[in-house]
This record gives structure tokens, C-alpha cells and sequence, in this order.
């Protein structure tokens, strides 16, 4: 039923040049870790102005993630998965998803905290921030598998898939 | 590089042509473009926070101009840190690489071209936003320490102008991964004509 609405598909199975997902990730990573890092530095360093670049970058990766996942899903959903791909492909998604819903409150939680007094930070949502960081991490990571290991949308696995070798 | 230099650690690279299981170059780009391209964002929000108050108000977040501008400074700072180390993982992959040779780009390049232009690209780049860090430094504590509007115009033009090279240099860096199959696994197992079962754990 949607297939009319998009233009063709190219050879990396896209219907536009180059995966977009990888690009707006680059918001919702560099920004939350770079707002852990705020948190952690202000934090030890008693310097509250940190708290508010962090609390903006929190806000910029809450926006950021959920047009990263349109077009992951869109990407996933194009994808020529094969062999093994499936379970990692799936688990990405997955914990994407969370991502969103754990990012979303973890910026609700700092918009609180904020309202408050900017000034103070309490070290559970800095440990929060740890956590967080694990969780994207290891989402990273997953992405990184899909796209470095197993060629997702590359030139060479799309024509392969096409001519019916991965199957 | 040479097919046979890279030959001389064969014993310590893996399918990939690394030794270790993912590229680390590309998650490092991940930051110098994020913290780049933020820093920017919010330096214009910044200038133009008198005509978004209303909406702040609106949305009910408590918003200061002066802050906007520390995230354009601070997210530029660690940019200007972070992108020596993406640009020296950069060079350790790129001189490791082994493209597809009888393939050409999208954009009608060669893999050597590509990855020259990338390479070359990529220094300029690094060279850009220490510059860009400098002069934002300067406009921050003397030229404009008691403006109410920390950058000038001229800052936020070159900014934008960074991004086009950016988005030039950005796709030519994926080109060399997802056409030339540069540091992926499963191109570099149907380059060499074995199947993917290979990626079975």
C-alpha cells in the first residue's frame, strides 16, 4: 500500500541515497553522553552553568530520538536481514524503543529537578546518568554490529541478497 | 594501502581487517558531528532568543539567553577535543583498509580518490573547528564579554558553511564503508567469494 508513495529503491535498498538513522543518532548520543559528562564535571566541580548544558543537551537527544527511530524503522523495515541478523536487528529495536521511553522520563525527571532549583543536582540522577550510558553503549554497539559486521544496506550485501545468496 | 604492507599483520587482524570486532572511527564521528552541529544550533537560538521567548513561556521552560550561549561554547569545545581523536582512529583504519577496487562511487570516485579526499577532508576539518573554537573562545571571554548576543554573524555563516563540508565529507567517509565495503565484515566475506554463514556465531 506504501510502496507508491516512495520514490524506487537504489542499491542500497533505499529510497533515497544513504542511510539516515546513522546520521540522527549522532544527536542522541554525542548529546547524552555529553550531558553525563556536564552532569559528572559540575557535579565535582560545584560549577551549576554545567547543569544547564547538560539539562539542554538531555532535551536536544529526547527530540532527536524519536526522529532517529522513524528512520530506523523505516531502515530496519527496507533491510535484508539474513542468517543472524534477525535476533540483533530485533534486540536493536527493541532497546531503541526503551531508549525513547527511558530518555523521555529520565528528561521529565531533569525538568523537575530543574524547576526546582537549577542549582542542585542530587547524585541519584547522576547515577541515573551512569546507567543511561551503559544502556547506549551497548545500543551502539548493537548498531554498529548490524551496520560494520553484518553490511546492512551496503552495496555488495543488498546485491547479494537480490540475487538470492543469503537465502 | 597496499595489499601486501597490511599482509605483514595478518596474524594480528580479523575479517574485518582490524583487531578488534568493530570499526571505532565512526562512533567516534557520532561526537565531533553531534557536538558540532549543537553547538552551532544553539549558538543561533541564542541570537534569536527574543523571538522565542514566548515560546519557552509557552512550553513553560524556564530559558536564559547566557545559557544557550555556554552550550554553544562548551558543545564546541569538546568537538574541538574529541575530533583529534576521531581524525587519528581515522588514519589508523584508513591505513589498514582495503577497498573494493573495480568499484566507483555514487559519486563517480574511485576508492583511492575517496579515501584521499576523506583523509585530506578530515584534517581540514579538524583544523576548522579547533579554528572555530578559538575565534568562539575569543568572541566568549574579550570581543563580545559584555554582549548580551555572544557570537557575531560572520561566526554563525562559517558554522553553516562547516556543515556543507561536513555533509560532503560525511558521505564520502560512507561511501568508503557501505559501496566500497571498507571495514565490513560480510563485504569483505562476499568479496572474497565466501558466503555469510561465515557470521554465524
Amino acid at each position: 500500500m506504501f510502496e507508491n508513495l516512495l520514490p524506487p529503491l537504489n542499491d542500497h535498498n533505499l529510497p533515497y541515497p544513504d542511510t539516515i538513522h546513522p546520521i540522527v543518532v549522532h544527536f542522541v548520543i554525542a548529546m547524552v553522553l555529553f550531558a553525563v559528562l556536564c552532569d559528572a564535571i559540575g557535579y565535582f566541580t560545584r560549577n551549576p552553568r554545567l547543569y544547564e548544558v547538560s539539562w539542554w543537551n538531555y532535551f536536544f537527544a529526547t527530540v532527536s530520538i524519536f526522529i532517529a527511530i522513524i528512520f530506523g524503522q523505516v531502515e530496519a523495515g527496507l533491510a535484508t536481514p539474513y542468517a543472524d541478523v534477525e535476533t540483533t536487528l530485533n534486540l536493536h529495536s527493541l532497546l531503541g524503543w526503551s531508549l525513547s521511553g527511558i530518555l523521555a522520563a529520565i528528561t521529565g525527571w531533569r525538568y523537575v529537578i530543574r524547576i526546582r532549583d537549577p542549582k542542585v543536582l542530587p547524585v541519584s540522577f547522576l547515577g541515573m546518568g551512569v546507567l543511561l550510558t551503559g544502556l547506549v553503549f551497548f545500543q551502539v554497539y548493537l548498531g554498529d554490529l548490524l551496520v560494520w559486521v553484518y553490511g546492512l544496506h551496503t552495496v555488495p550485501v543488498v546485491e547479494a541478497f537480490k540475487e538470492g545468496g543469503l537465502l | 594501502m597496499n595489499e601486501t604492507l597490511i599482509e605483514q599483520l595478518k596474524g594480528q587482524l580479523g575479517l574485518n581487517g582490524l583487531p578488534y570486532v568493530v570499526p571505532i572511527h565512526p562512533n567516534l564521528v557520532h561526537l565531533t558531528l553531534g557536538l558540532f552541529i549543537v553547538a552551532i544550533a544553539f549558538d543561533i537560538v541564542g541570537v534569536f532568543f527574543p523571538l522565542e521567548k514566548p515560546v519557552f513561556k509557552f512550553l513553560a521552560i524556564p530559558a536564559t539567553r547566557s545559557n544557550f550561549f555556554d552550550v554553544g561554547w562548551y558543545n564546541m569545545l569538546a568537538s574541538a577535543v574529541i575530533t583529534f581523536f576521531t581524525v587519528g582512529f581515522g588514519f589508523y583504519e584508513i591505513l589498514l583498509a582495503s577497498p573494493d577496487g573495480n568499484v566507483k562511487s555514487a559519486w563517480g570516485l574511485e576508492a583511492m580518490e575517496t579515501m584521499l579526499w576523506h583523509g585530506v577532508g578530515g584534517v581540514a576539518l579538524l583544523a576548522l573547528i579547533v579554528g572555530m573554537t578559538i575565534w568562539r573562545g575569543f568572541q566568549r571571554f574579550l570581543w563580545r564579554k559584555d554582549m548580551a548576543r555572544q557570537v557575531d554573524w560572520g561566526y554563525l555563516v562559517a558554522g553553516l558553511a562547516i556543515f556543507g563540508i561536513m555533509f560532503v565529507h560525511g558521505t564520502l567517509g560512507a561511501q568508503l564503508a557501505s559501496e566500497f565495503g571498507v571495514h565490513i565484515t560480510a563485504d569483505r566475506l562476499l568479496r572474497m567469494g565466501k558466503d555469510l554463514n561465515a557470521l554465524r556465531q
